[in-house]
């Protein structure tokens, strides 16, 4: 039996740690989105729900959340498509199954700001590696494609959050897919279930549920994205570029002058916050109905 | 090389795997081997692109950027290394990893055992409250974090850093260890109780060492992400003798819009940045890709 002493004494340094540096700043960003501040206590002026005002009318957080959007819907759709097929080919039964997953996987250990500098320098105007890969296949239409043009950037930023994104999905999935009994593969062999058959009748329900968990999560994950798109942004990044992580860095922190714009920045990351608890909800909502049972 | 030992034809292989690899190489495998090896080949040239491009001179960098240097140098190393302060930046990523991880371990482990392995009101409670953490976005948390870290002086050091690391890194491990202790069997439990241990005992002697391999798990997981992260450092950290590697490199980035494009030596930095969590992966990519998936699907 476990006393109660040291059952306090063990959770408490963790409890300490993570209430004093994770919910209560989650508190304080609540309390601070009501109010006017740069930071100085003195300066700092009650609003109310000004500052949520204020972001229904304004056109960059508009564009920000609109961009975030396409991240979680577009972005993962290409996702779950890709990590869906790299999991269904790998289990085909093939060979060197674990070395095409961790091959796959393996951008997602490296420093997000690396991947971002490549990602630079391949759709770099006029040197860059694309550029001069399809001026050598003399495809000079397609060089001729300014990749990181305003209207072109985001979609170039999404392609390698994709790339990325789907080796880390696909891991996932497969953990799933792996958990699904191989003897109902064999009866459905017995009984003469071809490959699509089995794929449709099979796999597909058996697997719903895990997708539907792993794009719960990856909606949770997209909502917050920052690191990309800001470091391939660069210096003065592109507004197309924004999400509402970093509008919300921006208006805390600014770019090249501080703007310190802080209960107001907060208020972006209260409005982060709700959207997540409502996925999250509804989720449960979903799959307290739809639980399958095997 | 376990795949040479499956070549068809070869005796002491079972008969249906056999047929895997002789009699029906479907087009969808076909078509599955192509998919999956562009795919990868796509992950091993970026990784051999970077590299080879840090040993080139600009000016071949962008002349001829696929093709291989005429002369392989060092230059660029050199240059980031201590020109543009990536030494400093090295051993700053070393320490704050390392503590932030060893730090964690030593607050999350306990609390991950008693809240797994005894019984007391209200413990899913607090378990849930600590799951609830992973739901929280970080960017929510970017402002009152620097403001908190501002009032008791740590904003802008390493600590304030190693601080916020551990604290938002321990949902996730105190979750997975939670689940992993969970796991366990209580039949070494129950007979060390009944040989008289005290109940510390039995963690320190008894179940942390089961719990090894979990612990290990989680503290590699955290190591690479750590290692990686660079936008919590982005808000805290404002010194340039502060900054963490993959800051530093932001930071690189940044400042070669206005020092003229030094591409290669921006390739050297990534390389550094890139090659300590390369090599534990190529040791341990199974632990991480198994570890990933614990606090991932549940």
């Amino acid at each position: 039996m476990m006393r109660k002493r040291m059952i306090g004494l063990f959770l408490l340094p963790a409890l300490v740690f993570y209430i004093g540096f994770v919910i209560a700043p989650a508190i304080q960003a609540i309390v601070l989105s009501f109010f006017d501040t740069s930071g100085f206590s003195d300066a700092r002026r009650f609003v109310g729900l000004g500052n949520y005002a204020k972001l229904l009318g304004d056109e960059v957080f508009w564009k920000a959340g609109a961009n975030t959007l396409l991240i979680m819907v577009i972005g993962g759709v290409a996702v779950f498509l890709l990590a869906f097929g790299y999991t269904m080919m790998i289990n085909s039964g093939i060979r060197w199954r674990k070395l095409f997953r961790a091959a796959i996987f393996m951008p997602n250990i490296v420093a997000v700001v690396a991947i971002t500098s490549f990602w630079s320098f391949l759709f770099m105007p006029r040197y860059g590696l694309l550029f001069s890969l399809l001026k050598h296949l003399q495809l000079d239409t397609l060089a001729g494609i300014a990749w990181t043009a305003p209207e072109n950037v985001f979609w170039s930023m999404l392609l390698g959050l994709v790339w990325l994104s789907s080796g880390f999905f696909m891991i996932l999935i497969m953990a799933g897919a792996d958990k699904i009994p191989s003897d109902i593969y064999e009866a459905a062999r017995l009984d003469g279930a071809g490959h699509v058959e089995t794929f449709r009748h099979i796999t597909l329900p058996m697997i719903w549920d895990v997708l539907a968990i792993t794009y719960v999560l990856w909606l949770i994950q997209a909502l917050k994205t920052m690191e990309f798109p800001y470091a391939f942004g660069g210096p003065n990044i592109d507004s197309n570029l924004y999400t509402t992580a970093i509008y919300l860095y921006v208006q805390g922190f600014g770019q090249r002058q501080p703007i310190y714009a802080l209960g107001y920045a907060t208020a972006i990351g209260v409005v982060m916050l709700v959207v997540t608890t409502v996925i999250v909800l509804a989720c449960r909502r979903l799959m307290r109905r739809e639980r399958l049972e095997y | 090389m376990s795949h040479l030992q499956q070549t068809p034809g070869q005796p002491g292989i079972s008969s249906s795997k056999k047929a895997r690899w002789t009699g029906n190489l479907s087009v969808a495998q076909a078509i599955s081997y192509l998919l999956l090896a562009v795919s990868s080949l796509f992950t091993v040239f970026f990784f051999a692109w970077v590299v080879i491009a840090s040993f080139k001179k600009n000016r071949d960098l962008f002349k001829f950027p696929w093709r291989l240097p005429d002369t392989w140098s060092i230059d660029n190393f050199v240059k980031v290394w201590t020109t543009n302060q990536f030494g400093v930046y090295f051993s700053n990523s070393i320490v704050v990893v390392c503590l932030s991880v060893i730090l964690l371990l030593i607050v999350a482990t306990p609390a991950a055992y008693v809240l797994s392995r005894s019984r007391f009101r209200g413990r899913e409670g607090i378990t849930n409250f600590f799951i609830v953490g992973m739901g929280i976005p970080v960017p929510l948390l970017f402002v009152p974090l620097f403001v908190t870290l501002s009032y008791i002086h740590l904003a802008d050091t390493l600590t304030g850093l190693i601080v916020v690391y551990i604290a938002l890194s321990i949902p996730f491990t105190v979750y997975v260890l939670t689940s992993f202790f969970s796991s366990l069997p209580h039949e070494l439990e129950d007979a060390a109780i009944l040989d008289g241990c005290r109940d510390w005992q039995v963690f320190w002697h008894v179940m942390l060492p089961l719990a090894m391999p979990g612990v290990a798990t989680v503290a590699l997981l955290n190591f690479v992400w750590l290692w990686n992260e660079y936008q919590l450092s982005l808000v805290l950290i404002n010194s340039p003798e502060n900054r963490t590697l993959s800051l530093g490199l932001y930071a690189l980035i940044n400042s070669m819009q206005y020092s003229g494009g030094d591409w290669a030596s921006l390739f050297a930095g990534v390389t550094i940045v890139t090659v300590p969590t390369v090599i534990l992966y190529l040791f341990l990519s199974e632990r991480m890709i198994g570890g990933m998936t614990m606090g991932g699907v549940k």
